[in-house]
């Protein structure tokens, strides 16, 4: 297992927005997460990113520990050394991109390779180019990012997150700050790494893209999973009334 | 094209800031300042004094008589703090006459134009030393000592210190010896010029310096006794001082108990009026060079400036390095709760800084921060202002910092930056880029407010500005002149500010 999270559970305040949620990731699985804004998507692919602290539960990736429920009841952290062990395991793909617009694409991409994990600059240029060129994007190196479209920006960002080589990528809904006739282009790089076998959780409204890329597809409502199972299953044939409701306001 | 606009937008505004100042220059011709347009001369001696107003400086020989003195039937009297308002107030028409101390009545009719001093004084007293009567060894060789200091200046250095304060007034040349014992003077220590307590609480004066001085001639150490007015003739008389000096008229009364030196000084007050219009009329040109030639007072102006820029130059560094850091303690605090401590203490920094006025800042760090520290008073001002933009820049960045899109910091996190390097490599140069037109406004805002140095009395440029107005009595020409320095300054700063600005926007 690359990603192992039970018994979630989150609150902002006194709104509970995880409700004991627990999800394993598989090497080389796709995993879709759908469901009504505001279910806990986002806060769950935060909590499994550590950008949110969660209240209860358990996350282990690769089967290392970064937390567990303690004596008292409440999650209990990792030490900092072993929680940036355990960090580099996953890579996250913002909706906004979340691009430096003060450093050009190809530093936005060698950046953290080169200070965080201190590789050789050479080494991490000559894969950086070679990640822009798999984006199509390898005249775009010395670009910044605001002199490219939001398709551009998002896959520059992809790369930025592959060039730490994760075990596991996180996508939350990385083409719902596009124009339309822009999401085409980021789904097709999301969809090649499929083909390559790329462990991801993808939170996605685009259905027919989670129907025919994902392994799997998680229905989430209200904070907890109402259901998961393969594509066809969930789209073909939801088990559940809500998933019902779901997806018939989405055929519309 | 770009280039040919801007340069010919520094041109209309260089243009703009030419055409002030002359205008500024100008007007008081227009004005016709000195008043002497409308008014010939009308009073040439006391008598035409009935039914005037005449100025005086608060508490002087000359307030007290003319307070006292019905004979003249004056209309009032006007009391100001200093001479040179009195006189100020002459020339602007405000009274008709003002009754002065001789030495420094000279130097404002020397300086201001269209004013005259009376023929006939209005009283005249000689001030000598009073020795017991038949000490005719002591009587000459006063007397030679009085002689001698006339003759050879020191008497004039000693006054001039005391009533018109210039030059450095009397000390005791180095290694003077004083073989021939004690001399123990009698005095009255409250009247100054003549003879006062100082801020040190040592008695100084007139009389004290030429008892000093005639002390050093004579070979003698002298020591000042302070006593009441009355005890001096008695104390010189039973020969318990050897002599008295207390600003002492010379009267017929007073020679019966003790004799008389020749006088060493004669206190005159006289009248200054307003004389016929038509008199010489200072051109412009005249008028700078008064200001600005004479005495080289130019240099006191550009050391001035160079006061003023180096304060403003350091003060900024320093206060861009304390809002660096209280911003970034601030905002840490703010985004991860960390730094608790630290953070009220920035925050009582700032709160206390931008909620008092920076002039008592200033001063409080002189008098009350570095009372008993012997500090140039330059750093003790680079201090203050530190201090005070410190706070200020603080709070710039701060909402530089906070104008930074939160997924900034969590972008930087998802990539394995910790806190302090996605601060450092992330957040802090698109935070800066920001408050840079701030940052520039928050340096001319400190160029213009180290003109209060002078409280700490730091001759800046302001501060030389107002002493070049003391002396030359012209408010004018000093002040205006040192607006426009300021305005210059703040104009070429501005400019290169944007370029600056200009070229990091092109910069991504
Ligand atoms: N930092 C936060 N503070 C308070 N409430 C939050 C915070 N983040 C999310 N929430 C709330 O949690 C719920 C789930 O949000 P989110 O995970 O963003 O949902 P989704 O991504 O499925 O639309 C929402 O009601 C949202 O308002
Ligand atoms: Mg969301």
């Amino acid at each position: 297992m690359i990603l192992e999270m039970s018994g979630i559970q989150k609150s902002f305040g006194g709104l509970e927005v995880l409700k004991d949620i627990s999800l394993e990731v598989d090497s080389g699985e796709v995993v879709s997460v759908i469901g009504p804004s505001g279910s806990g998507k986002s806060t769950l692919l935060r909590c499994a990113t550590f950008l949110e602290t969660i209240d209860a539960g358990e996350i282990r990736y690769m089967g290392k520990p970064a937390a567990a429920t303690g004596s008292q009841g409440k999650a209990v952290y990792v030490s900092h050394s072993e929680l940036n062990e355990v960090k580099r395991y996953f890579g996250l793909v913002f909706q906004q991109f979340n691009l430096f617009p003060h450093f050009s694409v190809l530093r936005n991409i060698m950046d953290a390779p080169v200070f965080v994990q201190k590789r050789p600059k050479e080494e991490v240029h000559a894969e950086a180019m070679e990640l822009l060129r798999k984006m199509n994007l390898e005249n775009r190196a010395d670009a910044y990012p605001c002199q490219l479209s939001g398709g551009q920006q998002q896959r520059v960002a992809i790369a930025r997150a592959l060039a730490l080589k994760p075990s596991i990528l996180f996508f939350d809904e990385p083409t719902s700050a596009l124009d339309p006739e822009l999401t085409g282009e980021v789904l097709k790089v999301i969809r090649q790494l499929a083909e390559e076998k790329m462990t991801m959780v993808v939170v996605t409204h685009e259905m027919p893209f989670a129907r025919a890329v994902s392994n799997r597809v998680i229905f989430m409502d209200r904070g907890v999973i109402v259901e998961q199972g393969d594509p066809e299953e969930v789209f073909g044939n939801p088990k559940q009334e809500r998933t019902v409701q779901f997806l018939r306001n989405y055929q519309r | 094209m770009k280039k040919h606009s801007s340069m010919r937008r520094t041109f209309a505004v260089l243009l703009i800031i030419g055409l002030v100042s002359a205008m500024f220059m100008a007007l008081p011709v227009f004005a016709g300042s000195d008043g002497t347009e409308k008014s010939a001369q009308t009073i040439f001696g006391l008598e035409d004094l009935e039914g005037k107003i005449v100025g005086v400086q608060t508490g002087t020989t000359g307030d007290i008589y003319i307070s006292d003195d019905a004979e003249l039937k004056l209309k009032g009297v006007e009391r100001y703090n200093t001479g040179f308002e009195a006189v100020q107030a002459l020339s602007q028409n405000k009274i008709d006459a003002v009754v002065i101390d001789d030495q420094p009545a000279q130097a404002f009719v020397a300086q201001m134009n269209g004013l005259t001093i009376l023929d006939t004084e209005y009283v005249k007293e000689d001030y000598a030393m009073a020795v017991q009567k038949g000490n005719t060894e002591l009587l000459g060789k006063l007397n030679e000592a009085i002689a001698a200091l006339q003759e050879n200046g020191t008497l004039q250095t000693i006054v001039d210190y005391y009533i018109d304060h210039s030059g450095e007034g009397y000390s005791s040349p180095k290694g003077a010896e004083h073989p021939n014992g004690k001399l123990v003077m009698a005095t009255n220590a409250e009247f100054p010029p003549y003879e006062y307590y100082d801020d040190n609480n040592e008695i100084v004066g007139i009389d004290a310096d030429l008892a000093m001085a005639i002390g050093d001639y004579l070979g003698y150490e002298v020591e000042i006794s302070d006593m009441k007015f009355d005890s001096i003739i008695t104390s010189v008389a039973t020969g318990k001082a050897q002599f008295g000096m207390a600003g002492l008229t010379v009267t017929e009364e007073r020679e019966q108990s003790i004799d008389f030196t020749n006088p060493y000084y004669t206190g005159k007050q006289v009248v200054i009026v307003r004389k016929s219009a038509g008199a010489q009329r200072e051109t412009i040109i005249d008028r700078f060079k008064r200001n600005f030639v004479q005495a080289g007072r130019w240099k006191m102006l550009l050391s001035g400036l160079g006061v003023t820029l180096v304060i403003t130059l350091f003060s900024t560094l320093f206060g861009v390095l304390i809002g660096f850091v209280v911003a970034i303690i601030r905002s840490t605090h703010d985004k991860t709760g960390g730094l608790r401590i630290l953070n009220i203490i920035a925050q009582v920094y700032t709160t206390v800084i931008r909620g008092t006025p920076t002039v008592v800042q200033l001063l409080i760090i002189y008098y009350v921060v570095f009372a008993s520290v012997n500090i140039p008073k330059i750093i003790v001002a680079v201090i203050a202002f530190s201090m005070n933009s410190g706070a200020y820049i603080s709070e710039i960045i701060r909402s530089g910092i906070m104008s930074i899109d939160e997924g900034q910091f969590e972008a930087g996190r998802s990539l394995g930056f910790n806190y302090a390097q996605t601060m450092r490599y992330f957040i802090l140069p698109q935070a800066l880029k920001n408050v840079i037109p701030a940052l520039g406004n928050e340096f001319i805002t400190l160029l213009k407010e180290t003109s209060i140095s002078g409280y700490i009395a730091i001759n800046d440029m302001t501060k030389v500005g107002d002493v070049i107005r003391s002396r030359t009595y012209d408010a004018f020409m000093p002040l205006v002149t040192v607006a426009l320095v300021y305005l210059l300054l703040v104009f070429i700063f501005a400019r290169l500010w944007g370029v600056l600005e200009g070229r990091l926007r092109r910069n991504g």
